[in-house]
């Protein structure tokens, strides 16, 4: 209980930086999306149940705090949990490398869902965005890509610190 | 066995609630393109409980922010540049009402009156956070309906159009602003007095559409607000125009503006709780209260 409401703090504090520190940064249109980040570790690291409320949860957010009144992240976000629940185990995420590349098609493949999402949704087409897919949102999934091992390192030792390994195998056993 | 049965079910319990936990996410979807009531009433819940965390932290780097810019780096400079901005700001918006006034010099007085009403009920807002998503553009403000904000009213600043309000809860709204792709805004190109329609396309750009092909549109034309969709008072600065494709053919062209208002780092708003509909005025009638006629559009 105790790591779900550490968790939960974790996302408001994350989706509180995405939109104040890191919308006033320089490159205010280009900025990683560190919600992802956190979303994509926990469906490394956090049983499917808890991650899963916790993921939708945080899409709900998303979804209040920004102009789309649809509700797209309040679907992608749990989406894309479960995804790299899958993923969990099978792929070898320990190295930089495949941390970037993991959560760099991760991030494009949200991209492209939320255009699907768009344009099967809107009435009008909007064909407005898809040039932005190659001008802003690949670099972007690109730097979010780029903080990811950083990120990730910190989330480890941050739940190791609280939350040591041995209780956490306890638990989940039952 | 019983353990293998057990792992089963476990397995499909799973599975179950991921699919149920989907499934909600589509629901909630399918409720919000109905626009049902109770689903705004849980967005005003979370948005008020959540708020505080983005007001705390917008303020802490404010305070941060500030501290670095004007004590360690530019102590004067800072200063004079704030100072300078907000007088260019003020000059552009009288320079802009000028022109408008000298255009129309028969509706001289009741743009006057558009200036009073404007200012006797707009409401001030600081914006606390910007769009968590790279897809959407819109800001989080520090009023809501127990201000008088309501969805739909227009916000400006100082420099022009900002958005208009998207949704609220009792103390925070959340802003739509002009540059979103779910933004459209009757407007009229300053000069020429052409009609078109403001729509958003992200990247801090808008771009003109159902501009009439015939229509003598250059780069440089200041584009404002019409004042016919009943949320924006008319002669708002809008943007500028920075291309114009005039096709070989079709009925219409297209314009791209750049927004008067730097929309990346606005910080305080004006919302308009009131906006004054001059036409229906003048005939000393009471018209139905119609709703925004496109802005913001239907998904």
């Amino acid at each position: 209980m105790k790591r779900i409401g550490f968790s939960f703090f974790l996302g408001i504090l994350f989706l509180t930086l995405q939109t104040t520190l890191l919308s006033s940064l320089p490159i205010q249109r280009i900025r990683p999306d560190i919600v992802l980040i956190l979303i994509l570790f926990w469906g490394l690291t956090y049983p499917p149940v808890q991650g899963g409320i916790l993921s939708f949860f945080l899409g709900y957010l998303m979804d209040l705090f920004s102009g789309n009144s649809l509700g797209l992240y309040t679907f992608s976000r749990p989406l894309l949990f479960c995804l790299a629940e899958l993923f969990k185990g099978r792929l070898y995420l320990e190295g930089v490398l495949s941390q970037f590349l993991f959560v760099f098609f991760f991030a494009l493949f949200e991209g492209l869902l939320i255009l699907t999402l768009l344009s099967a949704l809107n009435p009008v087409p909007l064909g407005n965005l898809y040039p932005l897919v190659f001008t802003f949102y690949f670099p972007q999934s690109f730097l979010t890509a780029l903080i990811t091992p950083v990120l990730f390192l910190l989330l480890k030792k941050l739940y190791f610190s609280f939350f040591p390994p041995y209780g956490i195998g306890v638990k989940e056993r039952g | 066995m019983r353990i293998r049965s057990f792992f089963l079910f476990r397995r499909y319990t799973i599975l179950t609630f991921i699919v149920f936990l989907l499934l909600s996410a589509l629901i909630l979807m399918s409720l919000r393109v109905k626009q049902r009531k109770g689903i705004d009433f849980f967005d005003a819940l979370l948005m008020e409980l959540t708020s505080p965390f983005q007001k705390g932290s917008t303020a802490v780097f404010k305070t941060i922010h500030g501290v670095f810019q004007n004590y360690i780096i530019l102590i004067h400079l800072q200063r004079e540049n704030v100072m300078f901005k907000q007088k260019i700001a003020e000059l552009q918006k009288e320079n802009s009402q000028l022109k408008e006034m000298a255009i129309a010099n028969e509706r001289l007085e009741k743009l006057l009156q558009f200036r009073e009403k404007i200012s006797s009920s707009a409401i001030a807002a600081e914006v606390i956070g910007q769009d968590p998503s790279s897809w959407f553009k819109s800001l989080t403000i520090n009023k809501g309906e127990k201000n008088g904000v309501k969805k739909g009213m227009a916000v400006i600043s100082p420099e022009g159009v900002v958005g208009q309000i998207l949704k609220t809860a009792p103390y925070h709204s959340t802003v739509l602003l002009i540059t979103d792709y779910n933004s459209a805004l009757d407007s009229i190109i300053q000069r020429t007095r052409a009609k078109a329609i403001v729509e958003g396309i992200g990247e801090n750009r808008c771009q003109l559409k159902y501009l009439l092909r015939s229509e003598d549109v250059m780069i440089g034309d200041v584009v404002v607000t019409s004042g016919l969709g009943g949320n924006f008072p008319k002669g708002l600065m809008v943007g500028e125009i920075r291309k114009v494709d005039k096709k070989e053919h079709g009925i219409f062209q297209n314009a791209e503006i750049v927004p008067s208002v730097d929309l990346t780092r606005v910080e305080e708003v004006l919302v308009i709780a009131e906006s004054p509909r001059p036409q229906q005025e003048d005939k000393g009638k009471k018209v139905k209260k119609s709703p925004a006629r496109v802005v913001p559009k239907k998904k």
